[in-house]
């Protein structure tokens, strides 16, 4: 094979795309073993939540990045480091309240839908919830309380993904994580 | 471009779901449906295989001949899904092939030496899945088995089946 | 412009036909699995062949009166088979040739949809739209 040149962007592509396709076969597979979209969001979620709590430390290691000051240098780390640090995208920050106390992730391209089109009968199915899992669970572990929801998705057609983070709470550090 | 870490993640947290779900049911997941979930990780990773076969072989040109084809699953395809190639490949040119990957990126995660090898086949299920998706994509079928002596390095068995 | 385009798997059933007009569809069934002998034959006698490289596209297959037939074949065994008028000469080669690849591409897209099922007709908006962009227009 004379493609010596392409080898590494090469093998963090495939590497993009084994991680594309088993998330997918995951999603299809918890289709299978529930009865509707619902559950199988709220399974994507639990399970985003699990990596979560363990992909901040990852994160935490690796990126040397201090106690962020307020909600706005939490979203900025979110766009600029963790996502093009996992995922090779960078979401734009836009959409702030006015308390400041909630924004908007957008998405031009998620790479967790690559190749993927929604058959009808699951329109209700949210298929990147997984995703939302991860920041709540990574964000718990920092002491934030936060609620994460997909507001808009181009697999539903729509031209942008949205996700919405809004902070609930800060958690008090003798308090027991939540969750298996 | 996802990270590799997020496969990791994301692998191990697939086969703690899967063993999960069969242990809500019963107090303690028998050998019975222990091979059940080894079974449902092969088949996710089955049809993972498939896909990435079909993308991986898109443009090369078509293969010789059986150990062509193993020769490309040991190198090409195992760097690209495994991030290195194959240790060491044996056959005894009767459609059985042993496949050694003495640091098998899967298992990495996981502590070294004897801790954790009852829980090895777990890790392991659907990797082999992942194998046997390609071949069968490229008209091969088989059946993909691993074992582990000493961590992180690991033996696949692929075991082609004849067409009657 | 197609007239026909086919996707066969390799155990040789049909995943995806698509004619104009629709009405010859069945017309084209048979033409479709009447080129399948001769993807066999090429792809056997290829195997013999001294070269290294061996061609996916595998070219006309064979023209009958009305129609030509080119086919190509995946490394997976998956077959492509374009048909296009007799009539229509100034279709060159290597404009059959980025049909196929064209054809190709999206079905590789279409194979990494985890709703896809391999081994099922093929029901994919963006495989559709691919496929009309080859065919002739209708009326």
């Amino acid at each position: 094979m004379s493609r010596q040149s392409n080898r590494t962007t090469d093998s963090k592509k495939m590497n993009s795309e084994l991680f594309t396709l088993t998330y997918g076969a995951l999603v299809t597979q918890l289709c299978k073993d529930y009865e509707n979209d619902e559950e199988v969001n709220k399974q994507l979620d639990k399970m985003g939540y699990n990596i979560g709590v363990r992909l901040i430390e990852d994160f935490l290691a690796r990126s040397n990045i201090g106690r962020c000051q307020d909600f706005r240098e939490t979203a900025d780390v979110i766009a600029k480091n963790a996502f093009k640090t996992y995922l090779g995208v960078t979401p734009s920050v836009t959409n702030w309240s006015p308390a400041g106390d909630e924004f908007s992730l957008i998405l031009e391209n998620n790479p967790l839908v690559d190749f993927v089109e929604l058959p009808d009968n699951h329109n209700t199915l949210v298929y990147s919830n997984l995703l939302c899992g991860v920041l709540r669970g990574a964000l718990e572990m920092v002491q934030m309380a936060v609620d994460v929801k997909f507001v808009q998705d181009t697999l539903r057609g729509d031209n942008v993904t949205e996700i919405r983070m809004k902070f609930i709470k800060r958690i008090e550090e003798n308090l027991p994580a939540g969750d298996e | 471009m996802a990270d590799q870490c997020l496969f990791d993640f994301l692998h191990m947290e697939i086969v703690s779901h899967v063993y999960k779900e069969q242990q809500s049911n019963k107090e303690q997941v028998d050998s019975k449906d222990g091979a059940l979930c080894i079974s449902v990780l092969e088949s996710l990773g089955f049809r993972v295989g498939q896909g990435l076969i079909e993308r991986m072989t898109r443009d090369s040109p078509s293969f010789k001949d059986e150990l062509d084809i193993m020769k490309f699953i040991c190198k090409d395809f195992w760097t690209k899904v495994f991030r290195r190639q194959v240790d060491n490949l044996r056959t005894n040119h009767q459609g059985t092939y042993v496949l050694q990957d003495n640091k098998f990126s899967l298992l990495t995660p996981l502590s070294s030496g004897k801790q954790y090898l009852d829980q090895a086949p777990k890790y392991l299920a659907f990797s082999c899945g992942v194998v046997r998706g390609a071949l069968c994509n490229l008209g091969l079928e088989s059946v993909v088995t691993a074992e582990v002596s000493i961590m992180p390095s690991c033996k696949f068995q692929v075991v082609i089946q004849k067409l009657s | 412009m197609a007239v026909c385009i086919a996707v066969i798997a390799k155990e040789n059933y049909p995943l995806y036909i698509r004619c104009v007009p629709v009405q010859n569809e069945l017309k084209f069934h048979y033409t479709v699995h009447t080129s399948l002998d001769v993807v066999e034959e090429k792809i056997s006698s290829a195997g013999k062949s001294i070269g290294d490289q061996r061609e996916l596209y595998l070219g006309l297959l064979y023209p009958t009166e009305d129609y030509k037939v080119y086919g190509f074949v995946t490394n997976t065994k998956v077959k492509f088979v374009i048909v296009v008028d007799s009539s229509n000469t100034s279709l060159r080669d290597n404009e059959i040739r980025s049909m196929f690849r064209k054809l190709h591409n999206s079905f590789t897209d279409v194979m990494c949809n985890p709703f896809h099922i391999p081994g099922d007709t093929i029901k994919s908006k963006a495989f559709d739209s691919i496929v009309s962009g080859m065919m002739v227009q209708a009326g």
